[in-house]
């Protein structure tokens, strides 16, 4: 697995995708080219390239109180919100007659960021450069990094699954759904725990007050 | 030993901090908090601006206790008319209000004997006339500083006035062509307006009812029964007014969006106030939830005092706002409580010079504040500004920086006189440190241009030098190419 990390074919590749998204998707699901340590790799660079831009982007265009930037939180919340994308869209895909394995939601999602990565780092550095009067280009590479991830990300799901676009659309809604569902679920989970573990505490106390 | 060499370290540094607290404490000893909101609307405390100066009964000036007086004005000449209330009567105290100068509480009018009832309001105009909102008797009554009768002004009748309005004034001020304005109770149009005649003209400073489309959206659902037991959507209500020397009408209203808490009204009645970077108007943009003191500032008077710079009286925290013609939020004080210089029920501020008095009903008293260095130092940089003298102006702001260098107005205008004075690099730190994108843009612009024109005579030289290295390299090579192919030929 590791070594995937290593291997200059599959980084290669994770820049083919970017250019030919829907041949290259095809050729993950079916023929394995793809990696989930590269995947996640890219996921882990994506928030450090959104941190970064929080960060560091000039003061010019920067509204974020420095202080508020965390790398280390931002960076748990993304790998957390990254694995409940990929666990909930499987979760649908699995009883809607999807075709990808997690592993391959895993890859679709984590490709599509390269697009984030590479126009937030632009848009960093190029920030430091630009007056108020040309901050709309800043805008514009920001909004094309997104809009170009989010329609990887869709086409990703529809290739991997092999999904019309409609049905991709409706999975992508229910998935949304499902994350609810499962943070949901978590809160309550955690809350009993904690309330199990309370009820068995204050019976250890009420003996060592006893005792 | 290295444990116990930190620990030294560790109780000195400790000995120092609390020696600190103590030397702070001991400057201190305020009964409120000075603070302003920065670019982030964090609260940030501030060195005290004004602190108290006296507090004014009536058995001091030298007649007996005010009973619930609810207005103050200070007269072109100094002296300081208060509405004492309760005790149906104006009070006139000299400058700084240490002695009664007289006491109105009868005029005579028609050859006849005539008294207040409740008088609320009160007003010097410029042309020396004393204006009293005499509440229950439904008139504002003019007399001169003396007392003497001139005239009344009451019943006010047009056709905007519903049938059955009953007027009962209750603050009132005259502007420099003796315009009488009104703010009366239940008149929640606006602010009523009478000609120097007695005439009135008809309503001011209306402010809009804003509905949601929420409340819309239930209100097509209820049915009529339903929506005739509803809650009316009225404007909110003026409390305060007061007028500047251009005869702009500044007016206190009551918010209870928090956003926008005093109109500035031209002329024609229409709100021309500026509002700063963060576009409100409403004192505390923060506060507790839940409680008594929870909610938005109430603001409950208004005085202008110069140089575009007002204060507002928040009733219900007991804070005084001071912002500037820009709408920037300059310094906050004051508290309620039972301390010296704090308040029971705040309901008028005015202005004596340099000082700002309060008058507070429930005790009956003025209290007095007088401007610290650090206030005075605003209102002189701000003052300056106002004036178009910016330059003036950096020498304040910098002696406002060495007691608060966090003051953002501080930094920004020191950054923009930098900014006038070519000096862009500097200009760029001080115009981040007071959070002005706007400018800090500009003066990046003519850096990055400053740069680019010092270094374009380097830079094109080299690339020149790499281009003419090419171009040589590429006529070599192509020298040795044909070579090589006529050996090849060879």
């Amino acid at each position: 697995m590791i070594k995937e990390l290593f291997s200059l074919d599959k980084w290669k590749y994770a820049f083919y995708t970017v250019s030919h998204p829907m041949d290259a998707y095809y050729e993950i699901r079916h023929r394995g080219r793809g990696s989930v340590p590269v995947a996640i790799v890219l996921v882990i660079l994506f928030s450090l390239s959104f941190s970064v831009n929080r960060m560091s982007a000039s003061f010019v265009v920067n509204d974020v109180d420095p202080l508020d930037v965390n790398a280390l939180t931002e960076l748990i919340a993304v790998l957390l919100l990254y694995l409940l994308m990929c666990v909930s869209n499987w979760s649908i895909t699995c009883l809607m007659e999807g075709e990808g394995r997690l592993k391959d939601i895993a890859i679709a999602i984590g490709y599509a960021l390269i697009p984030m990565i590479v126009c937030f780092n632009i848009a960093t550095l190029f920030s430091q450069f630009v007056s108020l009067e040309e901050a709309a280009f800043y805008w514009i590479i920001m909004a094309l990094g997104i809009a170009y991830g989010l329609i990887m990300m869709l086409m990703g799901i529809m290739v991997v699954h092999n999904y019309t676009l409609a049905k991709t659309l409706v999975t992508v809604f229910l998935t949304f759904i499902a994350m609810f569902i499962i943070i949901f679920v978590v809160l309550l989970f955690v809350d009993l725990i904690n309330q199990v573990y309370s009820f068995f505490y204050s019976i250890y106390q009420e003996l060592m007050y006893r005792a | 030993m290295r444990r116990q060499k930190w620990f030294v370290t560790l109780a000195a540094s400790l000995a120092a901090a609390v020696a600190a607290l103590g030397t702070c404490a001991g400057a201190k000893e305020l009964p409120y908090d000075t603070y302003t909101y920065d670019y982030r609307e964090n609260v940030m405390l501030t060195p005290a601006a004004y602190v108290p100066n006296g507090r004014i009964t009536g058995q001091t000036a030298g007649t007996t206790d005010f009973k619930e007086p609810q207005d103050l004005c200070v007269a072109p000449d100094g002296l300081v008319y208060v509405a004492d209330t309760g005790n149906n009567r104006i009070v006139v105290l000299d400058e700084d209000m240490s002695q009664t100068v007289r006491i109105i509480d009868s005029f005579e009018r028609d050859g006849e004997q005539d008294s207040f009832n409740a008088p609320y309001g009160v007003c010097v105009s410029e042309n020396e006339q004393l204006y009293v909102a005499d509440s229950n008797n439904k008139r504002v009554v003019v007399l001169t500083p003396e007392g003497e009768f001139v005239k009344i002004i009451d019943n006010p009748q047009s056709e905007v006035l519903e049938d059955d309005f009953d007027f009962v004034p209750l603050k009132v001020t005259v502007d420099y062509a003796d315009r009488v304005y009104v703010i009366a109770r239940n008149a929640f149009e606006g602010i009523l307006v009478f000609e120097n005649t007695g005439d009135f003209t008809g309503y001011f400073g209306t402010i809009d009812v804003k509905i949601t489309l929420w409340e819309k959206f239930w209100r097509r659902l209820a049915s009529k029964e339903e929506r005739s037991k509803q809650q009316l959507y009225i404007p909110t209500e003026f409390t305060g007014i007061d007028i500047d020397s251009d005869g702009f009408v500044y007016a206190s209203n009551l918010d209870s969006d928090g956003l926008q808490g005093i109109r500035r009204l031209n002329p024609r009645g229409e709100d021309v106030i500026q509002k700063g970077e963060n576009q409100n108007l409403g004192g505390d943009l923060w506060g507790s939830v839940y409680g008594t003191y929870s909610g938005p500032s109430e603001f409950t008077d208004v005085v202008y005092r110069g140089k575009g710079i007002y204060s507002l009286l928040d009733r219900k925290r007991g804070r005084i706002f001071t912002y500037d013609k820009e709408g920037n939020l300059l310094y906050v004080f004051g508290g309620l409580g039972s301390q010296e210089g704090t308040f029971n029920t705040p309901v008028a501020i005015e202005t004596v010079e340099d000082q700002i008095i309060v008058l507070d009903a429930y005790h009956g008293a003025v209290l007095k504040f007088a401007a610290t260095e650090y206030g005075s130092l605003i209102d002189k940089a701000v003052g300056l500004r106002y004036d178009g003298d910016e330059k003036q102006a950096i020498g304040a702001w910098e002696q406002v920086l060495k007691l608060n260098e966090n003051n953002e107005l501080a930094n920004s205008g020191i950054g923009k006189a930098y900014l006038t004075a070519g000096d862009n690099a500097q200009a760029m730190k001080y115009l981040k440190l007071g959070m002005n994108r706007k400018y800090y843009s500009i003066a990046w612009q003519r850096y990055r241009n400053e740069l680019l024109t010092q270094s374009i005579g380097p830079v094109m030289t080299v690339v020149v030098a790499v281009i003419a290295v090419f171009v040589l390299l590429a006529q070599v090579r192509k020298r040795k190419g044909r070579g090589k192919r006529k050996e090849g030929l060879l």
